[in-house]
């Protein structure tokens, strides 16, 4: 009895372990924060990070569905860039906020179809393809700026430095954005479909699924998320910017794997982006408190991504070791 | 007087996270002789070999090779101990040629350390000559079948001149044809003096080889006894703790209905031309034929997985267009491939997702997928196909291959289809599970499902069909009915042409 | 509709352009016409496309002279292979905005020996024998330390924000600070200091983290405008009710805007006019046979609220505030 007991115990603890292992890694970091620096665990703060993040996470959401269906996407950055820019570009010239933001999504939409065609029309390797739109895209949004920052954008800026009910408009489209990302991955055919394409594309072929024209809703969607943190982005900063984003696409991939994605196919979650995407900015804004040299960050930031991924990936093989076991004793039984 | 046995297993005990893989495994292998290993899927015959070619290290027990103990621990140990082994799964890199595949690991080199190509190229030659094989040693594996693979990797192993040889389920994947050769070379290598340890599931060749067989039930060694002092009703009932009732379903003879399928004078480039058949409703249709004759890329063709060049289909006496695989599914047609891993499961995703696949619009609520109507019908679907797993969450890849494959089966059922293409549904597969496959298929056709159901195993065909269609070289060579079905009638239809 | 056509353009314009070169003036009728290669360090750069634009007009006041302007795209290698192309292509100069001082040495010296007059702008190449033009970044930053040595209160909490690693601007930039400003003024302390990579949203990040851990800061210096607008826009979001004192260099239009607004205290000008004035005119010395002394600098202008108007007349007229 005792005996059943404790092997009750240990199998809850390894599955608690295995399968939300990300969730006590954040956990373990808000813990460790905190003792670091007063400062850390305060509501101010706390929106503040969200708030940090809540950019690159709005990407990261797309990236995430990506990468799940065996794709990605480089051009993230410049694409947002693009899209920003002609976004208050629009702007300026219509005074209407809701046509700058349409047109700052439209824009997203467009340049990631553009990378779709390319790569389930002419079999382009998705690397390869979204390395040549996110030069293109960075060229367009300089040859269209002249290099040049755009200034004064007076009500612009109501998307990214308002709140409503004190909590930022950033982070409330952050919010919302993951839970469309944990809809369409969860409760509908196209998210299931982009988990099979990633997992085995010969196989959900032969199932019947339409694999390019998934292909193309994912790049489109995840373009619509760009453009939108495009929007975002500029609003924050207050500034049309060509030179945003660079290297925007790598955080996004990161958070996204920190979170469980899977860069082989089939395998990711909103909710483990989401939790990547906070350990990342506990991770950055933690080491800015306690005023860690900036070469230094570097590193650390390098060895806390190996560590989490790593241990992430171990608990994993644990998880699929004991459901092995599973199945022997079951066939024993029957 | 007795020999020191080649190979000798001692009280081998191998855990693994959560089971015990083997426990008190003892048997010995004599030089020149096929020692045989049976059991159900799961019982340890893979992991034993695994043992013996050093992939695993056994947690208690020793190896003993001429009497001498030994510790392997790793293949390349293994190999300088003259074991090899040849895989169940292919382990072959699709952009290597055929030279390269075959001395992958084991390259000729000069006295630089550079690759001696020429070398390479004349021992390649040599091999694939003498083996009688005959293909190019240029050709890109990607470019071979399944079993002219599988040959490659049987004469790899030859290759490196072992004195023990493991081959585990080595004609899983080729025609009666190759087997011939294989076992001519098995002949030839007993005489030789090497001792071989041979997995299977095929009765009639464990017969026709084996000079002792051992039988492992649940991680345990059941007995061992010489070939001679057994029969195959004893070998299933010493593998599955039972007796078998019989090898294949009862089945109720019924009138065939309507035609569902007609498919007329179809081509495909080189690979068939003119094929002619009719599939009934409740009908099972068999599809014999060596490898290679076209019959599988028939299927892919029907299912809309490659183009044909000419040619008409009907479905139920309507002519229909198949451009890809949306088309076919909507006429009511469903395949099971013969390579289940690439074509069949999603490996990294779970039961429930595995099952759905092809009919989730059948599930969908005012908010999405209805998470609990799927339920509700996978877990029903996976008692009637008796799909063992601890949950519908788990893993499709840790599943057994008999699993899996009613997995996939489920999965083109829950679109309740009216033909189903089968392609080798048996293939690695269990003793038991085969048998709970076959009454499957009955069932299904009793139910009105037209099945048609591509085997290398003839008695498999002859065991479950209704009709026999043999194919020889991209042709259609001949059709059997119930009352004129043999092996042999068969193979002379295959040999034709 | 403007708006529209000009998109259209750009990306037409986009996909035809093979060739990085962009901008050309039509040879005189008569004479000797001199040719000039210009080679930018950056299109993509806002104080690099501002130079080159400003090279482009102020070559115009010279008849006999014309340029044609080369993206480097911040990549030595390019800037190395416009180098050697305007070496074949027989120009009798090259203008060169240097990238990177080490790197450009040797393709620099390659030019000259086969006969190319070679002149650099806005950086310079190590080795003194080029002619150079160039602003003196330790008298950019020690035009806002000598304002800051007398605004900034007693033992005020400071925050420096840095260019990227390395960067020869931000380093000679934070050298003047230490000995115009730091050095002179023991009793202030430095609260945060980070690399924002010249980038506004870096610079905002920071900030933001620092008026968590520090509460109210009084002063921000910054190696360049942009990474001081962004701390200024964390300023904003935290609702503090005054802004910090905030000294920048470049003096671009969104800087000179604050500080007319009273947001910002001060940067300076690094003109690109001037720059361009000089080493256009150094250039047709050389070409020319003059003799011309080497190297030269110009001056950084200190940008209150008392000039401010001035300036951004200035980006009014450049079309950079519309």
């Amino acid at each position: 009895m005792a005996q059943r007991f404790s092997d009750m115990f240990l199998a809850f603890m390894s599955k608690l372990t295995s399968k939300y292992s990300i969730y006590l890694i954040l956990l373990a970091m808000l813990v460790i924060c905190s003792l670091l620096s007063p400062a850390f665990f305060s509501a101010k703060n706390l929106s503040n990070i969200s708030r940090q993040i809540s950019i690159t996470t709005i990407i990261s959401f797309g990236m995430t569905m990506l990468i799940i269906a065996g794709l990605i996407d480089l051009a993230a950055g410049s694409v947002m860039a693009l899209a920003g820019i002609l976004s208050v570009a629009i702007y300026k010239a219509t005074g209407s906020l809701v046509i700058a933001m349409v047109t700052g999504i439209v824009i997203g939409i467009a340049c990631n179809l553009v990378s779709g065609f390319v790569v389930t029309r002419f079999k382009t390797p998705p690397f390869i393809a979204t390395l040549a739109m996110m030069t293109s895209a960075r060229g367009a949004a300089l040859l269209y700026t002249n290099g040049q920052n755009i200034y004064q954008l007076d009500q612009f800026v109501i998307f990214g430095q308002g709140d409503i009910f004190g909590i930022p408009t950033p982070v409330i489209v952050m919010v919302i954005i993951s839970l469309v990302t944990w809809y369409l991955l969860n409760n509908t055919r196209f998210g299931r479909h982009l988990y099979a394409i990633g997992g085995n594309e010969d196989a959900a072929r032969a199932s019947g699924i339409k694999v390019n024209q998934t292909k193309m809703t994912a790049y489109a969607i995840s373009g619509a998320f760009v453009g939108l943190a495009g929007v975002l982005f500029m609003s924050r900063v207050n500034a049309g910017l060509p030179n945003a984003g660079i290297g925007f696409e790598f955080d996004a991939m990161t958070a996204s794997i920190i979170g469980g994605t899977s860069f082989s196919g089939g395998v990711g979650t909103a909710m483990g982006t989401l939790v990547g995407a906070f350990i990342m900015g506990f991770l950055n804004n933690i080491m800015n408190l306690l005023g860690i040299q900036s070469y230094l960050q570097q590193i650390i930031k390098g060895g806390i991504i190996v560590i989490a991924v790593a241990y992430d990936i171990m608990s994993k093989n644990k998880k699929t070791a004991s459901q092995l076991g599973n199945i022997e004793e079951r066939g024993k039984e029957a | 007087m007795v020999d020191v046995p080649l190979l000798e297993l001692r009280g081998i005990e191998k855990l693994f996270p959560g089971v015990k893989a083997l426990s008190e495994m003892s048997f010995a292998v004599q030089a020149g002789s096929v020692h045989v290993l049976c059991g159900e899927n799961g019982a340890g015959k893979s992991t034993l070999c695994k043992i013996i070619n050093g992939i695993y290290q056994p947690d208690r027990g020793e190896i003993l090779i001429n009497g001498k103990p030994v510790v392997l621990r790793d293949p390349l140990e293994a190999r300088s101990h003259k074991i090899a082994m040849i895989f169940q799964e292919l382990n072959f890199i699709p952009e290597f040629t055929v030279e390269q595949n075959l001395f992958l690991g084991n390259e000729p080199v000069n006295k630089f350390g550079k690759i001696d190509w020429a070398a390479m190229r004349r021992q390649t030659v040599a091999l694939l000559e003498q083996e009688g094989l005959p293909y190019r040693p240029d050709t890109k594996l990607k470019d071979l079948s399944v079993s002219d693979i599988q040959m490659l990797e049987i004469i790899k192993a030859i290759s490196y001149q072992a004195n023990i040889l493991i081959m585990d389920e080595p004609t899983s994947a080729i025609s009666t044809k190759e087997v011939e050769l294989l076992f001519r070379k098995i002949a030839q290598l007993k005489s030789q003096g090497v001792g071989i340890v041979y997995i299977s599931h095929k009765m009639d060749e464990i017969f026709r080889i084996a000079d002792e067989i051992s039988v492992l039930r649940d991680g345990r060694l059941i007995d061992t006894r010489p070939a001679s002092e057994l029969d195959i009703e004893t070998v299933i009932k010493l593998m599955v703790g039972r007796k078998m009732e019989s090898v294949f379903p009862e089945k109720k003879p019924q009138a065939p209905g309507p035609v569902l399928l007609d498919v007329q004078k179809l081509s495909q480039g080189k690979t068939f031309r003119d094929v002619s058949f009719q599939l009934r409703q409740g009908e099972i249709v068999g599809f014999a034929g060596l490898m290679g004759a076209g019959r599988t890329e028939v299927v892919r063709a029907l299912f809309g997985l490659d183009e044909i060049s000419s040619g008409t289909i009907s479905i139920k006496g309507q002519p229909v267009t198949i451009r890809n695989v949306q088309d076919s599914i909507e006429h009511g047609v469903a395949m099971l491939s013969e390579d289940r891993k690439r074509y069949g499961i999603i490996p990294v995703r779970d039961v429930k997702e595995n099952m759905s696949l092809s009919s989730l619009e059948r599930v969908m609520g005012r908010f999405g997928i209805d998470h609990r109507e799927e339920r509700k019908r996978d877990t029903e679907m996976s008692r009637r196909l008796n799909v063992k797993t601890p949950s519908l969450e788990t893993l499709i890849s840790s599943l057994s291959g008999g699993n899996q494959q009613k997995i996939v089966l489920a999965k083109w059922l829950l679109r309740t289809p009216d033909i189903l293409l089968l392609d080798e549904p048996t293939r690695g597969i269990d003793v038991g599970a085969k048998f709970e496959i076959y009454k499957l298929i009955t069932e299904l056709a009793s139910e009105g499902k037209a099945v048609l159901m591509i085997s290398s195993e003839m008695e498999e065909l002859i065991g479950v069909c209704d009709r026999i269609y043999v194919m020889s070289k991209g042709r259609i060579s001949g059709e059997l009915q119930r009352k004129d079905f043999s092996q042999e009638n068969i193979m002379k239809l295959a040999l034709i042409g | 509709m403007k708006l529209i056509g000009k998109l259209a353009l750009c990306l037409l314009s986009a996909s035809l352009l093979t060739s990085a070169a962009w901008a050309q003036t039509p040879a005189p009728k008569n004479g000797k016409t001199y040719r000039i290669a210009y080679i930018a360090r950056a299109q993509g750069d806002s104080f690099a496309a501002w130079l080159a634009d400003a090279v482009v007009k102020e070559v115009k006041k010279y008849p006999d002279t014309q340029v044609t302007v080369f993206d480097g795209q911040s990549k030595n290698e390019l800037i190395a292979s416009h180098i050697e192309n305007a070496v074949t292509s027989k120009y009798d100069l090259i203008l060169l905005q240097p990238l990177d001082s080490e790197a450009q040495v040797a393709p620099v010296k390659e030019a000259v020996k086969a006969g190319v007059k070679v002149v650099t702008v806005n950086n310079r190449v190590n080795d003194a024998s080029i002619p150079a033009v160039d602003a003196d970044p330790i008298q950019q930053a020690e035009v806002n330390a000598k304002l800051a040595v007398k605004q900034v209160p007693q033992n005020a909490k400071v925050v420096v924000l840095m260019g990227p690693a390395g960067n020869m601007h931000s380093d000679k930039r934070r050298e003047g600070w230490k000995k115009f400003f730091f050095d002179q003024r023991k009793d202030v302390k430095i609260v945060g200091e980070q690399i924002a990579n010249w980038n506004k949203d870096e610079g905002m990040r920071l900030m933001e983290d620092w008026i968590q851990t520090h509460g109210k800061i009084d002063a921000i210096v910054s190696m360049n405008d942009n990474m001081a607008a962004g701390a200024l826009e964390a300023v904003k979001g935290s609702g503090a009710k005054s802004y910090p004192l905030t000294y920048g260099v470049d003096g671009t239009a969104e800087a000179c805007l604050k500080i007319k607004a009273g947001e910002m205290t001060s940067t300076s000008l690094q003109s690109a006019f001037s720059l361009a004035e000089l080493s256009v005119k150094m250039s047709h010395d050389l070409l020319t046979g003059k003799k011309v002394e080497t190297p030269q600098f110009i001056t950084a202008e200190l940008i209150t609220k008392e000039n401010a108007d001035k300036f951004i007349k200035m980006h009014k007229d450049l079309g950079n505030i519309k």
